[in-house]
C-alpha cells in the first residue's frame, strides 16, 4: 500500500520516501511557522488580489487582521449566482483562511486615529482604494512612514500609484477581468484566429476562467511583501509596494514582447494550439479531452511510431512544418483520428508503456483534462490532502484548497480556520492591541466607527 | 503621485538597493518552470549561477514560428536574465564534487528535474544540509516528490488540464482552452519564489535551512478561487462562461465599435455609476443590490443590456465614462501597446537594455514596483559563457585546474555545430565575458 501511495512512479524509490518523511502531511501542525513574527493589516477592499496576497501570507504564519468597513467587504459578496454561506459567499470563504476579522470605518476621525495606532504595531498593510485615496484621508504611506518607519505598505491598483495611465485614469476601481485585459496574455488568449473552422463571434480575446488577474496579482504582491520583510529584517527599514496586477499577468506573457521587438510582429490567438511547441495540445479522446505532446523532433519520431503513422512524421519531419498555423490544425485532427479510439487513462497507459521501452525514439506526455469535479476525486490529490474540509464553528463544512506551500519541510504552510463573520475579532485586536474592550469598545460601535 | 515617482520611478533604479543582495542561488532547472522561478529572484538581486546539461535548457531550442535572434532563442530569454552561466552536468563524479564546493557557498538550490534526478547524481536534501545545514533546496515538479503520480511527466498544459483551469476556461458551449501563454509554469515559479523568500526570511530569523518540494498542478488547483467550495457545496460542477464572471456582474467582454470593451461595475456606486452613464437609471433601481444582480436571469438580462450600449460607442468613450463616473473600463491592451506603453517605461515595467552580446533590448521586468526594485542587468548566454568567472570567483580554481576540467570532460562549453547554443555568428570572442 505505502509502496504505491508514497513512491508512485518515482525514478528514485528512496528518495520518495525520505521527502516524504521530510514533508509528512501529519506532522504539519506541529512544525514552526515561518513569518508568524509579522503582523500585516489587510485593508484591501472589494479585491482578491489584496487577498490572495495576505491569504499566502496567513498561511506561512503571518497574523492577518482584515480590516473592514462595519457593514462587512464587498468582496463577501463576490460569490458565483450569489451563493452566501450566512455573511460570506464561497470566494471569500475560501480565502478567510487564518485570518481575524475587525471592522474600522476610517472615513471617521476617530477611525483614522485608530488605524494609525494599529499601524504602529504592524510590519505590512495593503490597500487596493483608488489611488489617493488613502493620502486625502491622511493615511497614505507618506504619512504613516511617519509614524512607522518599518511599515511596508502595499498598494494595489489595475493603473499603479503613478504613471501616465494612473493620472488619466485614477477614479476606476481595480477588477480581475480589467486586470486581465490590461495584462496582454488576454490578447492571445481564446480561440485559434488562423482556424477557419472557428465561428467569427468566437474570435475575440478570453479572459482565464479563473480570477486569474488577481491570483498572479495578488501572489506578485506577496512575494514584494516578502522581499521587503527579508530586506527589513536586515536593514529596519519598511518601503512602498505599488502592486499592479496587470503588470503582473505581463511580465508572464511567454516571448510575446521579445519576439515583438526583434521581429515587430505579435502573436495572434492560437487556442490550444502552440506556434512554439507543436504538437503540444488538447485533443479529443473517447471520455472528453485529454493533452497530447512531441513537440522536439525525437518526441515527434516517438509519439508517430505510438500512433504508427510514419507518413506524418515524413510529413511534418521538423519544427519549420510544425510550427505553422496552417499545418498544425491538419496535425490535430490526425492525432485525433487516434485518441479518439482510447480513453484519457487508455492513452495514459499506452504512453507510460511505450516509455518504458528500451529503444524508444523520445518523449510524449500525456494527462487527462478533468473537471472540477474530476479533481477533487483523484486518489493522488487526496492522498496528498490537496482538499481539507474543516468543520467551522459558524459557517459549518466548508471544502477548500490547501496551502500549496505545506510541503516546506520547516516551516510548512497551513490552514488553520475557514473564515470570520465580519467583526468577530473586534474585542479580541482591539483588546490585544489598543486595550479597548467593553464600554470604550461599546461606545465606538454606537458611533459607527467600528 | 510625484511623491510616489520619486520613490519608484524608472529613472533611478540602478541607484536603489537589492533586497536579494548576496543570496547565492544554484540552478539547475530547464525549460520554463525552474528557470522563472530564479529568474524572479536574480531580478531582484540574487546571484543565481545556471548548470545547463550538455545540450543545454530545453527553451535554447524552443522559439515562435522557429524564429532565432543572433542564434539566441526569445524562448530562453524571456525566463533567464542576470544570471551565471556554466556548462557542468552533474551526473559526473567531479562536476558533483565542485557543486558541493558552490552549496558550501551558497544559500538556494533550485532543481525542477524528474523527482529524485538529483538524489541518484548524490545530490539529495539530506546530503546537502550535511555539507551546509543553512542551505535551503527547493524542487519543483508537476505531481510532487511523493504520491501515486510522481514520477509522471508534467508540461504547463497538463498542469492546465489536470488542474481544471482548462476546463473551466473556454466560451459557452465550445470546448475548454488553455491559457494563450504558459501560465502554470509562471505563476507555480512565483509561488517557488515565495517559498524560497519565506524560508529566508525564516532562516534570518533562526539560521536554519530547509527542504520545499512544490507542485505544479496544486498550483493551479489553489489558483482557481471559489470552485472548490462550490463544487462541493452544490455537486455541480464549474462550466464555461467566456468572459463572463459568475460572481461578479457587471463584469463581461462586451463589442463595441472599435473592438472589446472589458466593464465591471460591483458595488452599488459603481453600478450605479455606470447606470448613469447609460441613461439606464431604471436598471439601477432594479437591480441595485450585487447579490440580485448575481442571479443568472438578472445577470443575463444586465449584459444584454449593457453589450446593446457598447456597440454605439468606441472603446475610449467607454473609458472615459468609466473614469468619470467611477467604475472599471478597459479595452484589451496587446503587446503591441504595452511595448509603446509610456506608462509602463515611466514605472519601469518595462525597461530598455544594452545587452553586451545581444544588443538593445525591451522587455518587461518584474513586478511590483517597489524601493528595493527588480531590475534587468542583461539576458540569456551561451552554454558555458561564465565557466571561467565563476569557477576562478567562486571556487578560486587557476586557469590550469580549469583547462584540466574542460579536457576531463567535467565542464564544457557550447558546440559550435549547434546555433541555438553558440554565440552570435558575430561575436568578437569578447564581449560578454566576465573573465578572463
Amino acid at each position: 500500500m505505502e509502496e504505491r501511495t508514497i513512491v508512485g512512479m518515482a525514478l528514485d524509490p528512496q528518495y520518495a520516501r525520505f521527502i516524504y518523511n521530510e514533508t509528512n502531511p501529519d506532522d504539519v501542525m506541529r512544525k514552526p511557522e515561518a513569518i508568524d513574527d509579522m503582523v500585516v493589516l489587510d485593508m484591501s477592499y472589494g479585491n482578491y488580489a489584496g487577498i490572495f496576497a495576505s491569504s499566502i501570507l496567513a498561511e506561512l504564519g503571518a497574523e492577518v487582521i482584515r480590516i473592514e468597513p462595519p457593514e462587512g467587504d464587498i468582496a463577501r459578496k463576490m460569490t458565483p449566482y450569489g451563493i452566501m454561506v450566512k455573511d460570506a459567499g464561497l470566494a471569500y470563504l475560501t480565502e478567510g483562511r487564518n485570518k481575524l476579522h475587525i471592522t474600522l470605518n476610517i472615513e471617521t476621525e476617530e477611525g483614522r486615529e485608530i488605524l494609525k495606532k494599529l499601524v504602529k504595531k504592524a510590519d505590512v498593510l495593503i490597500e487596493s482604494f483608488r489611488p489617493g485615496y488613502m493620502d486625502s484621508l491622511g493615511i497614505g504611506y507618506k504619512q504613516l512612514k511617519e509614524i512607522n518607519p518599518g511599515l511596508i505598505y502595499c498598494a494595489v491598483n489595475t493603473y499603479g500609484q503613478f504613471g501616465k495611465d494612473a493620472r488619466e485614469r485614477a477614479n476606476q476601481p481595480d477588477y480581475d477581468l480589467t486586470d486581465q485585459a490590461r495584462g496582454v496574455v488576454m490578447s492571445v488568449t481564446g480561440e485559434p484566429e488562423l482556424d477557419p473552422e472557428v465561428p467569427q463571434e468566437y474570435k475575440k480575446p478570453l479572459k482565464h476562467g479563473n480570477w486569474m488577474g488577481w491570483y498572479a496579482g495578488g501572489a506578485w504582491a506577496a512575494f514584494g511583501i516578502l522581499l521587503a520583510m527579508f530586506y527589513k529584517r536586515k536593514t529596519g527599514k519598511g518601503q512602498l509596494i505599488d502592486a499592479a496586477p496587470p503588470e503582473g499577468m505581463l511580465a508572464i506573457s511567454n516571448y510575446l514582447m521579445q519576439y515583438f521587438h526583434l521581429t515587430k510582429k505579435k502573436m495572434v490567438r492560437a487556442g490550444n494550439f502552440d506556434y512554439a511547441v507543436f504538437p503540444y495540445t488538447y485533443v479529443r479522446c473517447k471520455d472528453g479531452y485529454t493533452f497530447m505532446s512531441g513537440f522536439t523532433d525525437p518526441n515527434w519520431a516517438a509519439l508517430c511510431e505510438i500512433m504508427n503513422r510514419p507518413d506524418l512524421q515524413k510529413q511534418f519531419p521538423t519544427i519549420r512544418e510544425r510550427l505553422t498555423p496552417e499545418n498544425q490544425p491538419k496535425i490535430q485532427h490526425e492525432i485525433e483520428k487516434f485518441t479518439m479510439n482510447y480513453t484519457a487513462a487508455e492513452l495514459l497507459d499506452i504512453v507510460t508503456e511505450y516509455s518504458r521501452r528500451p529503444d524508444k525514439k523520445g518523449t510524449v506526455v500525456t494527462g487527462r483534462l478533468n473537471s472540477p469535479r474530476d479533481v477533487l476525486e483523484v486518489e493522488h490529490f487526496k492522498i496528498k490532502r490537496m482538499f481539507v474540509k474543516l468543520k467551522d464553528p459558524h459557517y459549518g463544512e466548508v471544502l477548500v484548497p490547501n496551502s500549496t506551500l505545506r510541503f516546506m519541510s520547516r516551516t510548512p504552510g497551513r490552514v488553520k480556520w475557514v473564515c470570520r463573520p465580519i467583526g468577530a475579532d473586534n474585542e479580541y485586536i482591539y483588546g490585544k492591541y489598543l486595550g479597548i474592550s467593553g464600554k470604550k469598545l461599546e461606545q465606538l460601535k454606537e458611533k459607527g466607527v467600528v | 503621485m510625484d511623491y510616489v515617482k520619486k520613490l519608484l520611478g524608472a529613472e533611478e533604479i540602478f541607484d536603489r538597493p537589492e533586497p536579494l543582495k548576496g543570496v547565492r542561488v544554484l540552478e539547475v532547472c530547464s525549460v520554463v518552470l525552474g528557470p522563472s522561478a530564479t529568474d524572479y529572484l536574480a531580478e531582484f538581486g540574487a546571484e543565481v549561477i545556471k548548470f545547463e546539461a550538455k545540450r543545454g535548457d530545453q527553451m535554447r531550442y524552443v522559439t515562435p514560428y522557429a524564429f532565432f535572434w543572433k542564434n539566441l532563442s526569445p524562448g530562453l530569454l524571456e525566463q533567464n536574465h542576470n544570471k551565471y552561466w556554466v556548462g557542468m552536468h552533474l551526473g559526473h563524479p567531479k562536476a558533483r564534487e565542485l557543486f558541493y564546493e558552490f552549496v558550501k557557498r551558497s544559500d538556494v538550490v533550485v532543481d525542477n528535474l524528474t523527482p529524485g534526478r538529483l538524489s541518484k547524481w548524490g545530490v539529495s536534501y539530506d546530503r546537502l544540509r550535511e555539507i551546509n545545514p543553512k542551505i535551503i533546496q527547493l524542487h519543483v515538479s508537476g505531481f510532487g516528490s511523493w504520491g501515486p503520480y510522481t514520477g509522471r511527466t508534467s508540461y504547463d498544459a497538463i498542469a492546465q488540464s489536470e488542474g481544471g483551469l482548462a476546463y473551466i476556461t473556454g466560451f459557452e458551449g465550445r470546448g475548454p482552452l488553455k491559457s494563450g501563454v504558459w501560465i502554470a509554469d509562471w505563476t507555480t515559479a512565483l509561488m517557488c519564489a515565495i517559498a524560497i523568500v519565506a524560508a529566508l526570511n525564516y532562516r534570518e530569523r533562526t539560521g536554519e535551512g530547509q527542504y520545499i518540494d512544490y507542485s505544479q498542478v496544486e498550483n493551479v488547483i489553489r489558483f482557481l478561487d471559489w470552485t472548490w467550495a462550490y463544487v462541493d457545496m452544490t455537486g455541480e460542477n464549474r462550466e464555461r462562461v467566456g468572459n463572463r464572471d459568475l460572481a461578479i456582474c457587471p463584469s463581461d467582454l462586451f463589442d463595441c465599435k472599435d473592438g472589446w470593451i472589458a466593464i465591471v461595475a460591483f458595488t452599488e456606486e459603481e453600478f450605479r455609476g455606470l447606470c448613469q452613464a447609460m441613461g439606464r437609471m431604471d436598471l439601477y433601481e432594479k437591480y441595485a443590490d450585487p447579490l440580485e444582480r448575481l442571479k443568472d436571469e438578472n445577470a443575463r438580462l444586465i449584459l444584454k443590456e449593457i453589450a446593446e450600449w457598447t456597440k454605439g460607442k468606441t472603446a475610449r468613450e467607454v473609458e472615459e465614462l468609466a473614469d468619470r463616473y467611477g467604475f472599471a473600463a478597459s479595452h484589451v491592451v496587446d503587446v503591441e501597446e504595452a511595448y509603446y506603453s509610456e506608462h509602463l517605461r515611466e514605472r519601469g515595467a518595462i525597461m530598455e537594455y544594452d545587452d553586451p552580446l545581444y544588443g538593445e533590448f525591451v522587455e518587461p521586468c518584474y513586478p511590483p514596483r517597489m524601493e528595493t526594485p527588480s531590475r534587468l542587468k542583461w539576458g540569456a548566454r551561451p552554454i558555458g559563457f561564465d565557466n571561467e568567472f565563476v569557477l576562478t570567483k567562486y571556487l578560486g580554481l587557476s586557469m590550469d585546474e580549469i583547462e584540466a576540467l574542460y579536457e576531463e570532460g567535467v565542464i564544457y562549453r557550447w558546440n559550435p555545430d549547434v546555433p541555438p547554443q553558440c554565440p552570435p555568428p558575430d561575436w568578437d570572442g569578447k564581449r560578454g565575458l566576465k573573465f578572463p
